[in-house]
């Protein structure tokens, strides 16, 4: 009932940031960007290392104060009313940043304690993190002496302590292997399934393909922002089909097709409007002027190639 | 987790503050070296170094050029005196020089040629002291000590030859230093109530900032002042045994008599270690990194050992530097820890020292709460 409350109170945007800026003497790290993320959906920034995605998240978070434009958290002014923020902000910064001399379980437990947790409320959030991120028979290990992986679970556990609503994560999978990778992908899968916001940056372009929208950032700019599809649609100008045929055409006159972009005689990478509805229009067109249509297939493009189209363009 | 949004507590969050740093400093071995070592390696270096013994006398020799016995009377008169432990009679000033350029004795009295003679006549006549001015304390009190001695020979002499005057001459020559330790127990106390306990805290933010761990600690509804407060009161508990373990290991190794009463002792040194800490506190606040904290804590530790007065007499000092020394802290420290650990007097008799000191702690603190922000750099 108080959760259904909540709910509704609070606007549906998680994070709105308009025109925010920050220069650090005269570089300027993150330049009149503006955001909006929405309530439930899981939110990729991507970028190169340098880009500005961590100052950006710093700015949401409150850690830096932004040189220009302003954030809102859930409709709150970080700014203005930061603490009232936090309750409802786990972030897991790009290092790890919990107390290498405490223990797995001190560093949750304080961190419960902090968020004003008490009595056995702490105790049951400590252990049912400690279980749930696979922590529990590391807990009486110093922080200092776990590996990368386990840093990272730690990491995400003291980050929920207090049952956020907005979850922010910087770079959480950096350096980590490719299946612990995943793993943490399916946690963040599972807590965007439970309502949670998930405002991520990473560097892997492959990752990228999980969230629902992205905004790529390269040197303090967004460049392009939109579903992953949507965006690799924008860097093409539309969607890539390949087809192979036998016989004399010139598949630039096909229908739909807006640009040759590899021609190798027999085989074409096609870009056309759109993959669904041209494609069945090109093998008839194709037939009815005599060519031998051997392949016809829409193509995947990477997130990576449509990124460095894009910061092709910007440049 | 409803449940979890109705039990979060509002308020203070120094407690998990306190346990958290206490936690942090127990496991951290250069604690252990600071804290409990330290005190104690500097207690016994000091004791062994400056505890000389002497049963409270101080050891100078004399030259006795004049051989005569109005010499032999003054002689009688300095070891009547009790002040002096005369290790030597020599028959040459090189050798009297020699003495104190040792470092042997403190000082090495002369009585020249023509002393009887001059008293016999009734002349003014003049008695020399060449004092290690290395130990400007020491030298001050034989100074005065012979200072008596004269003026009770001149008053005995004066009586069987007439009206006339004997000078002491004071002269000064460098040499090794020689003390006795219960004159230093107050430059002891106040070497390890600053040194330790301010360069201990003095990292306690920027290694938090250095480290990355502010980041997340500020994305807690912390405020300034359970930071402050709560590092004040972790760091105060961790470092007041440094305070007792010095007196202890003082009393029971080196049988070090204080007439204070323990009490006293250890209210005087508990208000200077809040103090000391305030200003490590500050020096946190405003340190980059933890090397330039180290850096500006040793700064802030030679100024002050150099202005309280326990090299050189505050009152010897030019007036711009007792302006200097009126703001520093460890200077009333001194000041009110001889009086209650040498003279016995109780800590409401040094209440004006004691509430100056409470000053800049006060303003210490103030500005360590108006300045630290909670942001990452």
């Amino acid at each position: 009932m108080l959760k259904a409350q909540r709910l509704e109170e609070q606007p549906e945007l998680a994070v709105e940031a308009k025109n925010l800026t920050k220069r650090f003497g005269k570089f300027v790290a993150v330049d009149h960007i503006s955001l909006e993320i929405r309530r439930g959906e899981n939110f990729g920034l991507l970028g190169p290392n340098g880009a500005g995605k961590t100052t950006t998240i710093r700015m949401i978070t409150g850690v830096i104060k932004p040189s220009e434009g302003c954030v809102k958290v859930f409709g709150i002014d970080v700014a203005k009313e930061r603490k009232k923020v936090l309750k409802y902000i786990g972030y897991m910064p790009q290092k790890f940043s919990l107390y290498e001399d405490l223990t797995v379980e001190e560093n949750i437990r304080l961190y419960g304690r902090l968020q004003g947790l008490t009595g056995s409320l702490l105790k049951n959030r400590v252990k049912e993190l400690l279980e749930r991120f696979y922590l529990w028979e590391f807990r009486r290990r110093l922080a200092g002496k776990l590996s990368g992986g386990m840093k990272q679970r730690l990491a995400l556990a003291t980050a929920l302590v207090h049952d956020p609503t907005l979850l922010i994560l910087d770079e959480p999978t950096a350096g980590v292997d490719p299946p612990l990778r995943r793993k943490f992908w399916e946690h963040f899968r599972e807590l965007n399934r439970e309502g949670k916001t998930i405002l991520v940056t990473t560097h892997y372009m492959d990752e990228a393909e999980n969230c629902d929208r992205l905004a790529l950032m390269n040197r303090g700019r967004i460049i392009a922002e939109g579903t992953p599809r949507e965006i690799k649609r924008r860097a093409l100008g539309g969607d890539l089909v390949e087809i192979v045929f036998e016989g004399d055409l010139d598949p630039a006159a096909l229908p739909g097709v807006k640009s040759v972009m590899e021609d190798s005689s027999e085989r074409y990478l096609l870009v056309v409007e759109d993959a669904g509805r041209d494609l069945p229009r090109i093998v008839k067109k194709a037939e009815e002027l005599g060519a031998k249509i051997l392949v016809a297939s829409p193509m995947h493009v990477s997130l990576e190639e449509a990124f460095i189209r894009f910061m092709g363009e910007s440049e | 987790m409803i449940e979890l949004e109705e039990g979060i507590r509002k308020g203070l969050r120094i407690v998990p503050i306190v346990d958290k740093e206490i936690r942090q400093l127990v496991r951290d071995p250069k604690t252990i070296l600071m804290v409990l070592l330290m005190p104690i390696t500097v207690t016994i270096l000091f004791g062994y170094g400056y505890g000389g013994k002497g049963a409270g006398k101080y050891p100078i020799t004399v030259v006795n050029l004049d051989g005569g016995d109005g010499a032999f009377k003054f002689i009688q008169e300095l070891r009547n005196s009790k002040m002096f432990q005369i290790k030597a009679i020599y028959k040459s000033k090189g050798q009297g020089f020699s003495s104190v350029y040792s470092g042997e004795v403190y000082a090495s009295l002369i009585i020249p040629e023509t002393f009887t003679e001059d008293l016999m006549r009734g002349r003014p006549t003049r008695v020399e002291l060449y004092y290690d001015a290395s130990n400007p304390t020491v030298a001050q009190m034989i100074m005065q000590a012979v200072g008596v001695v004269t003026q009770q020979f001149q008053e005995w002499a004066a009586a069987r030859f007439g009206t006339f005057a004997i000078t002491p001459m004071f002269y000064t020559v460098y040499g090794p230093e020689i003390k006795k330790i219960e004159s230093f127990i107050p430059t002891l106390m106040a070497m390890i109530l600053q040194m330790v306990p301010t360069s201990l805290i003095s990292v306690s933010i920027c290694r938090e900032r250095e480290k990355g761990t502010f980041e997340q600690f500020i994305m807690t509804p912390v405020s300034v002042f359970d930071i402050i407060f709560g590092k004040l009161a972790a760091y105060f508990l961790a470092t007041i045994s440094d305070a007792i373990l010095s007196l202890f290991t003082a009393i029971l190794l080196f049988d070090v008599k204080l007439k204070g009463t323990f009490l006293d002792m250890v209210i005087v040194s508990t208000v200077f270690l809040l103090n000391s800490l305030s200003l490590g506190l500050l020096i946190s606040v405003f340190s980059r990194n933890q090397l330039q904290a180290y850096q500006a804590s040793i700064f802030s530790f030679i100024i002050f050992m150099l202005f309280s007065g326990v090299f050189i007499p505050v009152d010897v000092l030019s007036s711009e530097a007792k302006l200097i020394s009126s703001f520093v802290p460890m200077y009333y420290f001194v000041s009110a820890f001889r009086n209650v650990s040498l003279k016995g007097w109780d800590y409401l008799m040094v209440l004006d020292q004691l509430t100056v000191i409470s000053m800049f702690t006060f303003a210490f603190l103030a500005l360590s709460l108006r300045f630290l922000r909670m942001e990452v750099t």
